[in-house]
């Protein structure tokens, strides 16, 4: 499509110009001489708006139209909102049998969602995918306005067509009585003192204030893009930690794939009391506090397993709750869980010889890391192989099933009086209920009628009450998606609060001609230009400067 | 008398203020023909004295909100009771606000009514004041829920504003199609307000009749060990069970109008621990609602829209849809800032990621996507007048899913208790 974009005043224009960037006046022939003028992006031609557009070209296109980012809009809204019908997968700390889970819960429509795979909707391509489309729309579209924006807003003509005046959504047409020049002074002296700037230039005028809330949008804008780009760069391995550490009252635990270890060095569980609660919730258990007091050790040598006794340095310490993380270096450690089932900690079992009937120790048996030698006596104890959960696998060899100490025990070889020089296998169950599930004396065979090994009452056992679980974190694009956001912020308060505010005046003999414009508040836009009028001599109903119509 | 008790007096005190201040501006706006040849004047008199009652009413919850805050140690947003109530009173200063910005008394005559529904409301909840459980024991539970619930307020007055702006538009004297769909959905619009006081009448009636009923439910659940067990709980009901729940047989029940035993039973995909009872309320609120629209259409023998559209007929439309648009124009990057950033940054520290998917997060999002969309329409697409004024009505909608849908209907994190 041809369309002439010389205006009559003699400037060429861009292609897709709607009002010429030199006088303003419409060059939309075909727009009824009465209608109020478009004056979005100040009739400027858009970068997108080529008479004739490439491949490359028609992308750009695509992704700068609004209609479309609406669109996009839209839908990332409606799929969202059928993210939210059943709980996600995330909620869940398994991920066995998820299928069976919606099915039995929710009946046919649960096993639907989970067949679409809407039980992972905020993870799905195509949710991903839609996000990744409104970032490069937020990119193409802003760039596509702001730049001739920019270019039309910082070379304005001062003195416009008249067409361009009346066309306004806010217009004046008057006389003036007295000096055409007295008259303007008095109207610029009322503009400025509500803070316009005012340029005059051969008997017009523009006065314009708040301009810089039009590159609100952008900022704002800008902003997002910081936001999304700081959320894509979290996919990176090396900025991201999330994981879990168990920790029972008084052990120091390793943080995994780091040199860091934390100690709990106690937990603190806290409810109300009856008499701090209302008459509903009397005798209802109600958290009051959850603590760790937490120190955070940096290891500094022999910092593995099999290395022996670390070198721990303390860095910090901070008692954990629930809204006050213990943050070292760009580590954080919040309180995630606990669990007040007791766990045994330690026990001091003894040896005793079944021939002569001799008792030797007690010694000291830690669940967690025990030593691997124990001397008793004239024994000596040697430590094969711990199972926190003990049970027999499906070949038949022992296994554990967790991590807890939840039926330990512990494969010694026993070297001492009266047996194999070698050493023999004893296998020993602390806890009395293992002992007798697993029939301790008959794995035992042999051995058991020689030897012994037993906890000679409760006094000799100890448990931990309270373990805490730790959420261990590390997020070093954090800083970036504060100052995306903080960017976003000032964008919308620049946009939203302030208006963008101008006023075109040219006299014409004794004759004034106004328009005025802004993006919002076309209310006090009216009451400046009444204002302004009033001071000058010709005082108008501020309703009556409104020309109707449609408003941007 | 303790700060407690004061803030309940307060707290009535408030609210007979907000309801005279509502028919003062009834007075103000329909009694204009009653005015003997001065309706401006009597719009004006009646307008002031309207305002002034509704800002003594914000005066008195004020006063309910601090001496409560005072009394228990904490501020009062941390329940369902105590945020529907600042939520009200957060709506009752964003139209003093855009009041006091464009002085056009009829806004009073529909913001008014908004705040005594959502007050009202909030009444339903327990009011006893409770103390905080550790993952609300932080200031950002002042600031998150303050600033969330005062741009919740602004889009709610641009809500107000966008009905007021179609009450005005919409066609009441056409018979064309296009006019009477539009008047379909605004009459639609009311009856969801009038739905909203049926639920709290219906409330109320039955527990001013003290009214119980219980059930005992059997559910089905499978525990994270991935074995199957059934649950057996007392359901109790505060209103005659129309609904029964699923899969629960009648302990007792009072009679109601000669009936004492359930009509129907709740379907099996609604097998959640209260999802009966929810039900039930909901068709009693229908129910309610549905007679007290009927008795209203019996009463002006006219829709409820044409009865309002004449008082509307000398305010601009125009004016109307500024409005609408300034007031959501402020509350957007209030909501912006209390119902994301803040909201970002207290799951940082609490719960140690920014972002989790949780429901009322991800409602939040929408809330925010919606009023963007609304806003890229308006500026880029020339969305004005009436289609501004729907997109109104449906954001409104979605934001009084996110703050009450989603903690009655979808667990999680953020869950409070539900009627």
């Amino acid at each position: 499509m041809f369309q002439n974009t010389k205006c009559e005043c003699g400037h060429q224009n861009p292609a897709g110009t709607v009002l010429c960037e030199a006088c303003g006046r419409s060059l939309d022939e075909g727009g009824a001489a009465e209608e109020l003028l478009e004056m979005r992006y100040d009739g400027a031609a858009r970068r997108s708006q080529k008479s004739h557009p490439s491949v490359l070209d028609r992308i750009w296109n695509f992704f700068s139209s609004v209609k479309i980012a609406v669109y996009m809009i839209v839908i990332t809204l409606i799929g969202a909102s059928l993210g939210t019908i059943y709980p996600q997968e995330n909620t869940f700390l398994t991920t066995q049998d998820l299928g069976d889970y919606y099915r039995d819960t929710y009946g046919l429509s649960g096993e639907i969602y989970y067949a679409l795979g809407l039980s992972h909707t905020f993870e799905s391509w195509w949710f991903v995918s839609l996000l990744v489309l409104i970032g490069t729309s937020l990119v193409v579209c802003s760039l596509d306005r702001v730049l001739p924006l920019y270019r039309a807003l910082n070379k304005q003509q001062i003195r416009k067509h008249e067409s361009f005046l009346l066309r306004q959504r806010a217009a004046y047409r008057g006389d003036i009585e007295g000096d055409p020049e007295a008259w303007t002074d008095r109207f610029e002296q009322a503009a400025r003192k509500r803070r316009y700037k005012v340029i005059r230039k051969d008997g017009a005028l523009l006065a314009e204030k708040h301009r810089f809330s039009r590159w609100g949008p952008y900022i704002n804008h800008i902003g997002l893009i910081v936001f999304l780009l700081a959320v894509l760069a979290r996919a990176v391995p090396a900025w991201q930690m999330d994981q879990y550490v168990t920790i029972p009252e008084g052990d120091t635990v390793r943080i995994e794939d780091t040199n860091y270890f934390v100690k709990n060095e106690k937990f603190t569980v806290e409810f109300y009391g009856d008499e701090e609660l209302p008459a509903e919730l009397k005798g209802t258990l109600r958290a009051k506090l959850y603590r760790t007091d937490a120190v955070l050790y940096e290891c500094r040598s022999g910092c593995t397993a099999a290395s022996g006794q670390p070198e721990l340095v303390e860095v910090a310490r901070h008692p954990i709750e629930v809204n006050s993380p213990l943050e070292y270096d760009g580590l954080k450690l919040y309180q995630f869980d606990f669990d007040n089932k007791a766990v045994l900690r330690e026990v001091k079992p003894v040896v005793i010889d079944k021939a002569t009937g001799e008792t030797y120790g007690p010694f000291t048996l830690k669940m967690r890391d025990p030593e691997t030698t124990f001397e008793v006596g004239p024994y000596r104890l040697e430590l094969k192989q711990n199972f926190m959960e003990f049970a027999i696998g499906e070949d038949g060899n022992p296994i554990t099933k967790s991590r807890d100490p939840k039926a330990p025990a512990f494969i010694f070889m026993v070297y001492g009086p009266g047996l194999d020089e070698k050493g023999e296998p004893y296998i020993y169950f602390p806890m009395q209920k293992d002992k007798a599930a697993f029939s301790q004396d008959k794995l035992n065979a042999a051995i058991a009628d020689r030897l012994e090994i037993k906890v000679n009452g409760m006094e000799n056992v100890s448990f931990v009450e309270y373990t805490t679980f730790l959420n261990v974190r590390k997020d070093l694009a954090m800083p970036y998606i504060w100052v995306g956001l903080g960017i976003s912020m000032l964008g919308l308060v620049m946009g939203a609060y302030w208006h963008h505010r101008r006023i075109w005046l040219r006299v014409d003999g004794s004759r004034a001609t106004i328009g005025a414009h802004t993006n919002k508040n076309w209310y006090g836009m009216r009451a400046d230009l009444a204002a302004a009028l009033k001071a000058a001599g010709n005082e108008t109903d501020p309703k009556s400067l409104d020309n109707g119509g449609n408003r941007t | 008398m303790n700060w407690l008790d004061l803030s309940s007096s307060a707290f009535i005190a408030a609210f007979f203020l907000y309801c005279f201040g509502f028919l003062f501006y009834v007075m103000a706006i329909a009694g204009r023909k009653w005015s003997h040849g001065d309706p401006a004047g009597h719009e004006r008199k009646w307008g002031r004295i309207a305002f002034i009652v509704s800002a003594l009413g914000l005066a008195a919850q004020l006063t309910f909100f601090f001496t409560r805050w005072i009394g228990q140690g904490h501020i009062p947003v941390s329940n369902m009771y105590e945020f529907m109530t600042f939520l009200g009173m957060a709506v009752m200063l964003a139209f003093v606000i855009i009041f006091l910005i464009y002085r056009k008394p009829i806004l009073g005559m529909f913001a008014l009514p908004l705040v005594i529904i959502i007050i009202a409301y909030a009444s339903v909840f327990p009011q006893e004041s409770q103390p905080l459980i550790p993952a609300l024991n932080s200031y950002w539970l002042k600031i998150h829920v303050t600033t969330a619930a005062l741009g919740e307020a602004f889009l709610a007055v641009g809500f107000a504003a966008g009905l007021l702006h179609l009450l005005r538009t919409v066609d009441y004297a056409s018979k064309e199609k296009s006019a009477r769909r539009e008047r379909f959905w605004v009459e639609v619009t009311m009856f969801m307000l009038i739905v909203a006081v049926g639920f709290i009448i219906s409330v109320f009636s039955f527990r001013m009749a003290g009214y119980e009923a219980e059930f005992r439910q059997e559910t089905a659940d499978v525990t994270q060990a991935g074995e199957a067990v059934s649950n057996v709980e007392t359901v109790r009901y505060t209103m005659p069970p129309i609904v029964q729940p699923f899969n629960s047989e009648l302990l007792h029940a009072d009679a109601f109008l000669g009936v004492d035993e359930p009509l129907l039973e709740a379907p099996s995909w609604m097998n959640g621990i209260n999802a009966g009872r929810k039900l039930n309320t909901v068709v009693w609120s229908l129910l309610t609602g549905a007679i007290l629209y009927g008795l209203l259409r019996l009463a002006f023998r006219k829709q409820l829209g044409a009865v309002i559209h004449p008082m509307t007929t000398d305010i601009d439309p125009d004016d109307l849809d500024e409005i609408s648009y300034r007031a959501i124009a402020i509350g957007f990057p209030i909501f912006t800032l209390g119902a994301l950033i803040f909201a970002m940054i207290w799951a940082q520290i609490a719960w140690s990621r920014f972002w989790g998917w949780d429901p009322k997060e991800v409602w939040a999002l929408i809330t925010w996507l919606f009023y963007s969309a609304y806003l890229h329409l308006r500026l880029s697409r020339g969305w004005h007048g009436k289609r501004s004024s729907w997109l109104t009505v449906i954001g409104f909608v979605i934001i009084m899913f996110t703050l009450i849908g989603v903690n009655l209907v979808i667990a999680g994190l953020h869950s409070y208790a539900g009627v």
